[in-house]
């Protein structure tokens, strides 16, 4: 998928990592306590 | 991702994408993964209750199989309305998001063994199915730079493999095209077909796991084609996938230093550059994770909740392989790709077989 304009400075594949260590760090830390499935 | 860089031509097919103006612009197509993703769990989750209230024995229908039905239905009747592509094509960052939390279920003890054993698989594989494609390429007299994109279409990664090499050995947006509908047309084939073979055979969930991930070709179908199985085998097929994946930039560079030795491509200035741009850094993420697992930085039940994470990440993908497959597009690139590429991934699928087999039978998958 194309990159938002705002985001082009991080690849996609860099934004991906990051988002997904920012909602493990958010479960980590207690913010996020549980999540269901 | 794997169709940001498709900018076709003709012929076109489905996966284009016109780069949207800002972040709102993604979001009708998530909610319609959303949409589509929840419905498949919902119809899963209604059958299961519906069959145990009524005491009736119903097959059970993994959420991704169903989330997969509905958008193949709606993408090919109806299609996909121009407000929601964007959105939709955002299936792989969910991806790649959702593999990096799966790092979180991995100790990196499991990963060094079972990652190490997929490296030398990969490494078989790689061999035999990028000299198995090129001489069938060239036997149905397809364009050289055709049977490259092919080659590493098929062999290592998909349409993110085939992107990566358009780019690196200067081929055709046609060629990239064909081989791109190839490829997604053979990945959504053998999403179906490779749960059946490993039924039929009684492979073990790793076994099986293995084996979808190193023959199946791109990512998000790998993926998929290793949790309808189950949920162990899902693991084992992103992981194997995530190291086929790790090779791409080397693939790619070693197809760029061939083309541009016979003056076809630009001359690869820096090699470790051109490596690091290449790499997929959602690997590196998924080790990452799989250490901090390891190493006891996140408590059981914190485990627990990051591991779903990473199921909602991929309910997401799941929903978009569907959106995203139009069979009636991919179907008018041409036969003579198609049938190439058929005929290699039925030989790399038994070839990985053959090496799974090998695998167990050596080393107790």
């Amino acid at each position: 998928m194309a990159n938002p304009s705002p985001f082009r400075f991080i690849s996609l594949d860099t934004w991906a990592v990051l988002l997904a260590f920012a909602a493990a760090l958010l479960v980590r830390f207690g913010i996020v306590k549980s999540v269901p499935w | 991702m794997a169709s940001s860089a498709i900018r076709t031509s003709t012929p076109t097919i489905k996966t284009e994408t016109v780069p949207p103006a800002s972040a709102a612009a993604l979001i009708p197509g998530i909610l319609l993964l959303a949409v589509v993703g929840y419905a498949g769990k919902f119809i899963e989750q209604f059958i299961a209750h519906y069959g145990k209230a009524h005491h009736l024995v119903l097959p059970n229908i993994e959420y991704v199989l169903w989330a997969i039905l509905i958008g193949l239905v709606i993408s090919n009747t109806v299609g996909i309305p121009a407000i929601f592509r964007s959105g939709v094509a955002t299936y792989e960052f969910w991806l790649k998001a959702g593999i990096v939390l799966l790092g979180a279920r991995f100790l990196l003890g499991d990963v060094r063994r079972l990652g190490g054993l997929s490296l030398v698989l990969i490494a078989i594989e790689l061999a035999l199915a990028l000299t198995f494609m090129t001489y069938l390429g060239r036997a149905f007299k397809l364009k050289p730079k055709l049977v490259s994109l092919l080659a590493v279409g098929s062999s290592i990664c998909g349409v993110s493999a085939i992107i990566a090499a358009q780019g690196a050995i200067d081929a055709d947006e046609e060629d990239s095209s064909y081989a791109i509908a190839a490829i997604l047309l053979l990945g959504a084939i053998s999403l179906f077909l490779f749960p059946l073979v490993g039924h039929a055979l009684h492979l073990s969930d790793r076994a099986y796991g293995l084996w979808a991930g190193l023959a199946v070709d791109n990512t998000a179908e790998a993926t998929a084609a290793g949790a309808l199985y189950s949920d162990a085998a899902g693991k084992v097929a992103v992981l194997a996938k995530t190291c086929r994946n790790a090779t791409i930039g080397f693939i790619v560079l070693g197809y760029a230093i061939y083309w541009a030795g016979k003056g076809q491509a630009a001359e690869v200035q820096n090699k470790g550059a051109f490596l690091w741009r290449k790499f997929p850094k959602f690997v590196l993420g998924f080790l990452l994770i799989s250490l901090l697992a390891t190493v006891g930085f996140f408590t059981k039940p914190q485990l627990a909740a990051v591991g779903n994470l990473s199921r909602w990440a991929f309910l997401l993908t799941f929903a978009g392989v569907g959106l995203r497959t139009n069979l009636r597009e991919l179907s008018k690139q041409g036969a003579r790709p198609f049938i190439v590429g058929a005929v290699g991934e039925i030989v790399i699928a038994l070839i990985t077989l053959g090496l799974v087999f090998g695998a167990d039978h050596w080393y107790h998958l």
